[in-house]
């Protein structure tokens, strides 16, 4: 599978905060006092009146989002106090899964969800795909309610573990979902090939599913969930068991729908993953939105500045460095002000070795 | 329209390869096609060493009520078992949310799942009833040879009218019973009876946590309902001379569960008696609007259901 | 997070729910009083077909036991009846004839409408169980073994004339007692009633018809006024072209009745055939 920008395989650096990308302003909600899920005459829809605005992060594809229009056909997802209850009847218990979750998710972003085990994030998933039903509250899939044909046909879903039909060989698999999704003839042949191509999957396309190692359920995954070429792509945990190679070329992927105007969200534990590709994330704990905005603004530390030379500095240059610095008046002492080397992440350092970009593996770089 | 019966088409061919791929299934149903044509060793056992051409009646009753038997008992062993782990198995593997993020809707992909247990069943009962065929027509040949036998003792047999025409009867008979247009009647009825039980099946299993318990509480459907004439009968005679829980347990039993016992009509048929096509139609027409509600309020249920 | 049930009222909306509910209580009260109506038209027509059998009595049960009670029970009945006929055919090898008796009784109670039962069943009783009696040495006195004879010969006349009222179509058992009448009770006149009843019911074989007035010929006082009277009954039931048929053979219907005519001295002009 090749995704390439620029002609080069693409993984950002360690750190963001070298990027330049527009105003960062934080897009925070109010925590715990936005949008219950409030009846109105009409009942339910969210508009730009009632919504509290700071200043919007900007966003390469997006243009003209600020309007009028109505919010409904904005958002290519959004909840309104979604909450979702299980009965624990042998407790005399119930378990909040879900705890009224407001979230809106613009057309084109990669969206990352996080959170430990049991924070509600495959939750969200599955109410907005309308598996289950919530308790209280609402979601909307491009304005559509999550479960109906229209809002689905519009949706693909990468699911956890791979909940396929293990008797179906790929090709099998591929049919099988087209037709439910309404492509046939000779444009579901084109696509499944299409597909088998960028998923990279020609060695199994003959064999049963229950055959499959885990990246090549997680591949054909990927290319059911594209089968009718979704706009809201839903990837629940996409690179969990997968080697690094193997989710490296998953992210590459995911850069690669955003590209194309797709709109992706996802689940994931591997925050270096996730830091990424996402636009934005929300932190998830224990059923409830903790922490949710643009990386940028999110991870920027709100004092320090940090500044990359290409050269390494002698003990004496340091010196001065230090010299400029105390003239310039900032106010740092000494003490503040800590020279190191830049670091590559273990993944860099181990796709480098993998796909022989450095010809010894023995060489380590120097930590300070 | 079109859409949604071609979306429950793609699941009804799905379920029946999956299906036809289980071996536990293909057991079955060679273990049922050998005991179809086993039927006639059975016919044998009954009437041991007597001259076969005068007992020919006793022996095809064996092997039609053997046959259809066979078909009847592994048929409700195929529909009960499909059709109990369909729904429990979509929902422990899971495969359903990958189904339902599609645009299918839950009707749909109940009904598809159905159709495919209808299909299989249907290939299990034509697969059978080409054996049961195969076994009527042997019988007939032993039938035919031993009539033959019988009657070609007398060299001049064939010059005495009176002899020629009372071979002829006996032939004619042995014809009207292994060549009997009513047996594709009792086939039909014996399928719309398993078609029944799948149903119901499907229905326990909209709601149920386990396939055991559909596969028990559709055993007993099953049993109760062959008894339900008679407690339909005592519930409109006796109006007011029970006590209010025994009306209520009997009219529970009247009002929701098949009378089963009616397609026993097969019994009728295969032992060589008139049932006009007309009841054949009227019990498969009964069947059929049963049907509809049991995979109506199956919709229902597992629209509803969280999964 | 998990809190306690009673600070929260549903898991899903109240609405939700009871709309399942509703739902499925309108279908199911719709179609309950229907489901009545025409179970009762299905049973009402398969009475009329006499589609039968003994309803499952204790008695029943207990003569059938648990395993082929369920079979019953599962729609089987045929094949339970099939089975409990292998033990007729052992109970008649080991000549056990009380016990061959209560299955076939058993038999035809579970399929009345299968003749075979009834047609075999007899014959098990006043053939080959009341000639065993009669040659049953053991017995030394010669009157009681013809009594015993005689009771078998009742039970098998008994089963076939239950049979005739359970499948009064059928010609096998019309001619069966016949044949038991004519055979076994030496009674000819009442075999003749017996064979003048099978040839009358549909798919009776053409000789039947002529079996009535051989039997007057059997009468011990040579009842020849009867024969007569059947002879040309039958003769005069023939279509011309049927007299001319070899099956029916109209040349020895008409020797007969001309013998008779002349032994009866018949007037010339009532004859048949006055010349």
């Amino acid at each position: 599978m090749n995704a390439e920008i620029n002609g080069q395989l693409l993984w950002p650096s360690a750190t963001r905060t070298n990027k330049l990308s527009g105003p960062s302003e934080l897009h925070r909600r109010p925590a715990c006092g936005g949008y219950r899920s409030q009846k109105n005459g009409s009942g339910r829809s969210l508009t730009l009146q009632n919504f509290p605005l700071g200043k919007r992060p900007a966003f390469d594809k997006i243009s003209t989002m600020e309007s009028s229009a109505p919010v409904a056909a904005a958002f290519a997802a959004e909840t309104i106090g979604l909450t979702k209850r299980y009965p624990l009847t042998w407790k005399r218990k119930v378990l909040v899964a879900l705890d009224h979750l407001d979230l809106l998710i613009k057309p084109g972003e990669v969206f990352g969800l996080l959170g430990p085990n049991g924070s509600g994030k495959s939750t969200t998933i599955k109410l907005l795909l309308g598996l289950i039903v919530p308790s209280e509250g609402e979601a909307r899939v491009f304005g559509l309610p999550p479960d109906s044909i229209e809002a689905r046909r519009r949706v693909g879903f990468l699911p956890e573990n791979p909940y396929f039909y293990g008797f179906l060989n790929g090709d099998e698999t591929l049919r099988f979902y087209g037709k439910l999704c309404g492509v046939n003839g000779p444009r579901l042949d084109q696509r499944i090939e299409e597909l088998i191509d960028l998923v990279n999957l020609q060695n199994g396309r003959e064999r049963p599913l229950r055959s499959y190692s885990k990246g090549m359920l997680q591949r054909i995954g990927l290319a059911q969930a594209l089968i009718h070429d979704p706009d809201l792509l839903f990837l629940d945990e996409p690179t969990a068991g997968v080697d690094p190679l193997g989710s490296a070329q998953i992210r590459d992927l995911i850069l690669k729908l955003k590209k194309m105007g797709k709109t992706v969200i996802f689940s994931s534990h591997l925050l270096e993953q996730v830091q990424e590709v996402a636009d934005r994330v929300a932190i998830f704990s224990l059923g409830k939105k903790v922490l949710e905005g643009s990386l940028d603004s999110l991870l920027t530390e709100n004092k320090g500045t940090q500044i990359n030379l290409p050269a390494d500095l002698s003990a004496e240059q340091q010196q001065r460095v230090l010299a400029a610095i105390g003239q310039a008046g900032i106010g740092a002492s000494e003490g503040d002000i800590r020279f190191t080397r830049p670091h590559l992440s273990l993944e860099q350092l181990y796709l480098r070795t993998v796909q022989g970009k450095i010809g010894s593996t023995t060489q380590e770089p120097d930590r300070k | 329209m079109i859409s949604a019966l071609y979306r429950i088409l793609t699941i009804g061919r799905n379920t029946l390869t999956e299906a036809v791929r289980q071996k536990v299934l293909n057991v079955l149903l060679i273990f049922s096609i050998v005991l179809v044509g086993c039927s006639v060793l059975v016919s044998q056992l009954a009437t041991p060493g007597l001259d076969s051409a005068g007992l020919f009646d006793a022996q095809i009753k064996f092997v039609k009520d053997f046959g259809c038997g066979a078909i009847g008992l592994f048929g409700f062993f195929i529909a009960l078992l499909s059709t109990a782990q369909l729904i429990p198995q979509e929902l422990h593997n899971r495969t359903i949310y990958t189904i339902l993020a599609k645009p299918v809707r839950r009707s749909e992909f109940l009904l598809g799942k159905f159709l495919g247990v209808v299909l299989l069943l249907a290939l299990c009962v034509a697969l059978m009833s080409l054996a049961f065929a195969a076994t009527l027509y042997w019988q007939e040949l032993q039938g035919l040879q031993a009539t033959k036998a019988a009657y070609t003792a007398d060299p001049h047999w064939q010059s005495n009218p009176v002899v020629v025409n009372l071979y002829n009867h006996d032939v004619a008979s042995i014809h009207q019973q292994t060549r009997d247009p009513q047996i594709i009647e009792a086939i039909l009825l014996i399928f719309a009876k398993l078609i029944m039980t799948s149903a119901i099946a499907l229905l326990i299993s909209t709601f149920a946590t386990s396939s055991i318990f559909t596969i028990v509480t559709t055993f007993m459907i099953y049993l109760i309902g062959h008894m339900e004439g008679t407690a339909r009968a005592f519930w409109l005679a006796n109006g007011a001379h029970v006590s209010l829980w025994q009306s209520g347990l009997v009219g529970f039993v009247s009002l929701l569960i098949p009378d089963m016992n009616s397609f026993t009509i097969v019994d009728e048929i295969l032992a060589g008696n008139k049932v006009p096509w007309s009841h054949a139609f009227n019990l498969l027409g009964y069947a059929d609007v049963y049907l509809i509600v049991l995979l109506a309020v199956s919709i229902v249920i597992f629209d509803y259901r969280e999964i | 997070m998990e809190i306690p049930a009673s600070t929260v009222s549903t898991c899903l909306p109240l609405a939700h729910r009871l709309r399942r509910a509703a739902l499925v209580a309108l279908l199911l009260g719709l179609w309950a009083p229907a489901k009545i109506v025409w179970e009762q038209r299905i049973a009402h027509e398969q009475d009329v077909l006499r589609y039968g059998g003994a309803p499952m009595t204790l008695h029943l049960r207990d003569q059938l036991g648990q395993g082929l009670t369920i079979g019953v029970l599962s729609g089987m009945r045929s094949v339970v009846a099939d089975f409990v006929w292998l033990s007729v055919t052992t109970s008649w090898m080991t000549e056990d004839w009380w016990q061959m008796g209560a299955e076939i009784n058993l038999c035809t109670a579970l399929q009345p409408r299968a003749p075979v039962f009834w047609d075999m069943g007899g014959w098990h009783l006043a053939w080959n169980a009341s000639i065993a009696a009669m040659e049953d040495h053991t017995q030394p006195n010669p009157l009681r073994r013809l009594k015993a004879s005689r009771f078998w010969i009742d039970r098998g006349r008994d089963i076939y004339l239950r049979g005739i009222e359970n499948n009064p179509t059928n010609w096998q058992l019309w001619r069966d007692t016949a044949l038991l009448y004519d055979q076994r009770l030496k009674d000819f006149r009442t075999a003749a009633y017996y064979y003048q009843k099978a040839s009358e019911q549909p798919n009776a074989p053409i000789y039947l018809e002529r079996f009535s007035a051989i039997m007057y010929n059997k009468v011990h006082a040579n009842d020849d006024l009867s024969a007569y009277v059947a002879w040309k009954a039958l003769w005069e039931r023939l279509t011309p072209e049927e007299r001319q048929m070899k099956q029916h053979e109209g040349d020895r219907i008409e020797k007969e009745i001309r013998g008779l005519e002349q032994k009866l001295s018949i007037p010339k002009e009532k004859r048949v055939f006055p010349n």
